[in-house]
């Protein structure tokens, strides 16, 4: 049996392929089941064992060049087919892409969450009350008696005599202490109502009301937490300042400042040339109120604090109409 | 309360710098929220002196005055009538600049050359006194730059003060703070009171006093012979400057004790007090008194009258009567200066609807034991600026109160602040704001506490004042000591956020609208009177009727913010809002319920180059909100719409377990019109406490089969009177092997038809075709069977 030339002459048929076609049925007339290597075995039965043992190793050699050979080529040949048809199906991909629809919180409920988070780490359980409240509620348990000035028609919604619109959302303290007994930590968020309408102010917005009652809470404790609050709000470096502020209810009391986020501190028309911005307003809860609530005043501190949703969002965002929060407009929505 | 700084050095020495000391007071509780200065707004105005004046040759009403400025003589036209030879004016010289824009030349005036001109306070932006030349004091030396003088700088706080801190409305008051501040001791204007000859008040005034709780102090002053004239440039400026406006020495001198001290008064022309007495009442039943702008006032029980022998002259501490004011005829002059109730003055300026300056000081309670000083100080200043004599002694009614002592420990204070703040401090601290130890313990302490301040009463006052004192700055920022406790989400919380989350993720935006709508959006929704959303609660004083009363149902609002939106250009819109509704109920209760409210307008996107959207339609509104309450774990069906505000060809009543949780389809186009809206709008409402209470957000795992599942697809000709709803349930009903039942086809030609795709899944093995041949037939039979439905071949 004669082997010699057999790899040549697969080679230059296997040199002569020019497509894929003719790939296949050279494919087909060396290594299918009548091709030119099964003649050659088929020879091999012939042979007797010795020879048919060298001769069978030199065919089964070429045969899987042969292989390796076609192989190759068949891959060549499919790149270049894949090629061809992605460049037939090219697109033209600076088209726009598809966007899935998808929606947005309100800039109000944003805020409000990320303070809500803020508290909730710090161990605050969320309380809620009525928007509609009594006057009782809403003033006499938080220590306002009736002549004072925070009860005049101008500033106060009356739905009748003796019943309002929340002003604040502090009668949630009340409601609150009147329902369980210390230790008391919660956060109440909601609407409020005041009777104004312009740049600055809405007939209704949101507040955040915090209050924490229990053995031995100091006014320290206060400065602690609602530094932690500002530094996790407004980022770590915002510098913060306690002011001693007066509020019917809290005793000290404390407004609280953060640096103008505008100017940085150098004064502008944001925070009229002080280089402040009120924030909060907090204190140590009145002795009174927890009169009014039945606690034992002698036994347990506390204290509270009150915040403008709208006014954190406003300086957060760089809005300057806080009347925005309520036209709703989509091209305002949009952005948050 | 604007306070001049150069007024606040009378009293205390200001020795740092104004922006300094506006910080310090911020701090200590008294916020300056402003800080004006006055520089000089002009240049090359000097001082000089008149040393001749003559008529203007060819105008009657100037004259030419020659000014001596200590280098030159220089000849200057003026129009002023006020002037006289020796007197030191100022003069605008050649090439001077007064105010923004305005240069001095040297212009020919009616033929006479000037050389500058002389100038009116206001046109040296001092005061607002345009009525004349100013006058200069002789002290400052001709030549001498106007510009240089300290009459010309100053810097005006404008300190914020609380409202329970009634004793800081005066310079004084300011000054006791600034002077604890710098540690040092405000002092009280020096003066002697010349009184002379032998009358005295107690012969020439009675006072009597009906209700000392009403009126606890009254001092009355007698001053005669005086003459009305402007007052001096120092205290018209210090008034001005102080916010108010200089009318005449003798109101003046009222308004300037009142700015120094906190100390309102009242001048009444003692030749028009019948009887020549005062008697404070308080009034009885009904009257009208007609105060001193000429308006008649009602007068109600309980309001302070100050009267004389025939009547009401004033209302006291707000307004004085026409019938004893003073007026340019008045000689004699009676002056009052006391202590009222500050909650019967709060009530009757309230209700008179009068705030004044001197209101505002009583409501928030003066200093009772400065009310005999005040008095003096007046006198004493009325003396100098309108002359007159000062008669001797006075009449006064004083019902004396203790000072206030409050025993408190040093415990209290630490223990409350988290300080450490020494025994020492504290004395210091208090001392320096005028409260005074007088009794001590080892544990603690007894405070006297002045009469001015009504703020202080208990423990907890003390603790602030002593805190403020020590400044906020220096207490620590502390963790409480306190149990850690898990804070769990309610399950509102939960319901609420998770509700959020497919709002977003199916594409809506959140609105937040106003809880109040107007009556006519109840109307403009044809609500029925014997619906719930008929039982508004109103509002008394509303802003406006638009926005009169609690809304009971959210849908007008968001209605409002759609056609605003459309209005701008928007076309396409999905909003979503959670809010609250109100209702009033029987006796006199008020109920709040939380609601969600949905709109869609449009499509959902305007346009796309890869496929074609199609307008929103009932079903898009449908889909959204099955699929909400389905991701609370509740199902919902649809019943037929009932509200009347609904296009009902294309609305449906929302039922979660047989109760009305809300509806869902297109408002009516007629009502859309009224909102302006051209376009449909499909829109829902639903009841979250329903939702809440249904739901369930248990979540349990269920095994995925290990069989695979076979479907089936189905046409049938459907009537219209038969709901698809019903084919649906018909089918699920007939094996728990059928797991789904979907509608991929319908269409109208003749006859309405339906494609429905039916899949079948055991979780036992795999089906045959057999049995799923079997469960086919049945669908066919039970369907077929239903009047109006048959099988499309």
């Amino acid at each position: 049996m004669d082997i010699s030339g057999l790899k040549e002459k697969i080679d230059s048929e296997i040199s002569r392929i020019a497509n894929i076609e003719d790939l296949k049925r050279v494919k087909v007339s060396i290594l299918g089941r009548k091709g030119l290597f099964a003649d050659y075995i088929d020879q091999l039965k012939t042979l007797d064992k010795e020879l048919r043992r060298d001769a069978g190793k030199a065919i089964n050699e070429i045969k899987s060049w042969a292989d390796v050979r076609l192989g190759e080529l068949e891959k060549h040949f499919n790149d270049i087919e894949r090629q061809k048809r992605e460049q037939d199906s090219l697109i033209d991909i600076t088209m726009p892409g598809t966007t899935p629809v998808f929606g947005k919180k309100h800039p109000i409920t944003l805020t409000l969450e990320e303070i809500i988070r803020i508290f909730a780490s710090l161990g605050f359980a969320v309380a809620e009350g009525p928007d509609i409240e009594t006057e009782f509620y809403n003033f006499e348990s938080l220590n306002i008696p009736s002549d004072h000035p925070a009860r005049d028609m101008q500033d106060t919604f009356y739905i009748r005599p003796g019943v309002v619109l929340r002003t604040h959302t502090s009668p949630v303290q009340i409601r609150t202490m009147e329902a369980q007994l210390p230790p008391v930590k919660i956060i109440a968020p909601g609407s409020v109502y005041r009777c104004d309408n312009d740049i600055s102010h809405t007939p209704m917005f949101h507040q955040v009301e915090g209050l924490m009652v229990d053995k031995n809470v100091r006014f320290s404790d206060l400065k602690g937490i609602l530094s932690i609050f500002i530094h996790e709000m407004f980022g770590p470096d915002t510098p913060l300042r306690f002011r001693p502020s007066y509020f019917p209810f809290t005793e000290p009391s404390a407004e609280v400042d953060i640096g103008c986020v505008i100017c940085r501190g150098e004064g502008c028309r944001v925070c009229k040339d002080t280089g402040w911005l009120e924030i909060l307003g907090s204190g140590m809860v009145h002795p009174q109120v927890f009169r009014n609530v039945g606690y034992d005043q002698e036994e347990i501190t506390g204290f509270a604090f009150g915040m403008g949703v709208e006014r954190i969002a406003m300086i957060k965002f760089g809005i300057d109409d806080i009347r925005q929060f309520y036209y709703n407009d989509i091209r305002f929505l949009s952005q948050f | 309360m604007k306070v001049p700084i150069e007024w606040l050095n009378e009293f205390v020495v200001i020795d740092i710098e104004p922006e300094d000391l506006a910080k310090r007071l911020t701090m200590r509780g008294l916020e300056v929220e402003g800080l004006e200065k006055f520089a000089p707004r002009f240049t090359g105005v000097i001082a000089g002196t008149i040393t001749r004046i003559d008529a203007h040759p060819n105008a009657d009403n100037l004259s030419v005055c020659s000014i001596d400025t200590g280098r030159e003589e220089l000849t200057v036209v003026c129009g002023a009538s006020n002037i006289s030879v020796n007197d030191r004016v100022p003069l605008a010289t050649v090439g001077a600049a007064l105010g923004q824009d305005f240069v001095v030349g040297k212009r020919k005036v009616r033929g006479i050359e000037s050389f500058g001109m002389l100038c009116s306070e206001k046109e040296l932006g001092l005061t607002d006194d345009h009525s004349g030349i100013f006058t200069l004091p002789d002290a400052i030396t001709p030549g001498s730059d106007l510009a240089n003088l300290p009459i010309a700088h100053d810097t005006v706080l404008d300190v914020s003060v609380p409202p329970n801190r009634g004793d800081c409305l005066s310079v004084f008051g300011i000054a006791r703070e600034v002077a604890s501040i710098l540690r040092q001791k405000a002092k009280l204007p020096n003066f002697t009171l010349q009184t002379y000859g032998d009358g005295r008040v107690e012969d020439e005034l009675d006072l009597a006093i009906h209700d000392t709780k009403a009126c606890p102090r009254y001092v009355l002053k007698l001053i005669k012979g005086i003459s009305l004239a402007p007052s001096p440039f120092w205290m018209r400026r210090r008034i001005t400057r102080s916010g108010m406006r200089p009318i005449n020495n003798i109101v003046d001198v009222t308004n300037y004790v009142m700015l120094e001290l906190g100390q309102p008064l009242h001048a009444f022309d003692f030749d028009r007090l019948t009887d020549s007495r005062i008697e404070v009442k308080v009034a009885q039943g009904s009257s009208n008194f007609r105060t001193l702008d000429s308006i008649d006032r009602p007068l109600e029980t309980g309001d302070i009258l100050i009267c004389d022998g025939s009547g009401p002259v004033a209302v006291a501490g707000i307004m004085g009567g026409e019938n004893s004011e003073i007026t340019g005829a008045t000689k004699n002059m009676a002056l009052e200066s006391a202590y009222f109730n500050p909650f019967s003055i709060r009530a009757t300026a309230r209700r008179l609807g009068i705030r004044s300056e001197a209101s505002l000081r009583f409501e928030k309670g003066i200093d009772i034991d400065n009310v005999g000083y005040a008095a003096e100080r007046a006198m004493y200043l009325m003396h100098e600026l309108a002359g007159g004599t000062v008669v001797k002694g006075q009449r006064e009614i004083f019902e004396k109160t203790e000072p206030r002592t409050i025993y408190i420990t040093y415990s209290n204070i630490n223990g409350l602040l988290g300080t450490h703040i020494s025994h020492d401090a504290v004395t210091r601290a208090l001392r320096s704001i005028d409260l005074h130890i007088t009794k001590e313990d080892e544990n603690g302490f007894l405070v006297s506490v002045p009469n001015f301040r009504h703020d202080i009463g208990e423990t907890a006052d003390i603790i602030e004042e002593i805190s403020r004192v020590h400044g906020f700055e220096h207490i620590p920022d502390t963790s409480p000591v306190a149990v850690l406790k898990p804070q769990k989400l309610t399950q509102k919380e939960r319901f609420l956020s998770l509700i959020k989350e497919y709002c977003l993720g199916t594409g809506f935006y959140e609105i937040i609208n106003f809880s109040f709508f107007s009556i006519k959006d109840i109307e403009n929704f044809l609500i029925p009177g014997d619906d719930e959303r008929s039982r508004y609660v109103p509002i008394m004083n509303p802003i406006s009727r638009d926005w009169g009363v609690m809304r009971t149902m959210m849908m007008p609002s968001v209605l409002r913010c759609m056609a605003y939106n459309l209005n701008r250009g928007a076309k396409n819109l999905r909003f979503f809002e959670k809010g609250k509704v109100f209702f009033q109920e029987s006796a006199g209760g008020i109920s709040e319920r939380t609601m969600l409210c949905f709109a869609i307008t449009g499509r959902q996107k305007e346009y796309s180059w890869k496929e074609k959207h199609s307008d929103y339609d009932f079903f898009d509104i449908k889909g959204a909100i099955e699929g909400l309450v389905e991701r609370l774990g509740v199902s919902c069906q649809v019943e037929a719409a009932t509200e009347p505000f609904l296009d009902h060809g294309r609305s449906a009543d929302i039922m979660i377990d047989g109760i009305k949780a809300g509806w869902a389809g297109a408002i009516r186009d007629d009502i859309l019109q009224l909102y302006e809206i051209e376009q449909t709008i499909y829109c829902a409402e639903l009841r979250f406490d329903i939702i809440l209470e249904k739901g369930n957000l248990t979540l349990q795992y269920k095994p995925i089969p290990r069989y695979p599942q076979s479907t089936r697809d189905f046409s049938f000709y459907a009537d219209d009177r038969v709901p698809i709803a019903i084919l649906v349930e018909k089918i699920k009903g007939i094996s728990p092997l059928i797991v789904s039942v979907g509608i991929f086809d319908m269409f109208r030609k003749e006859m309405r038809s339906v494609s429905m795709r039916v899949v079948f899944q055991s979780y036992e093995d795999t089906l045959t075709d057999e049995r799923i041949n079997a469960l086919q037939e049945q669908i066919i039979g039970e369907l077929t069977k239903i009047d109006g439905i048959s099988l499309r071949a």
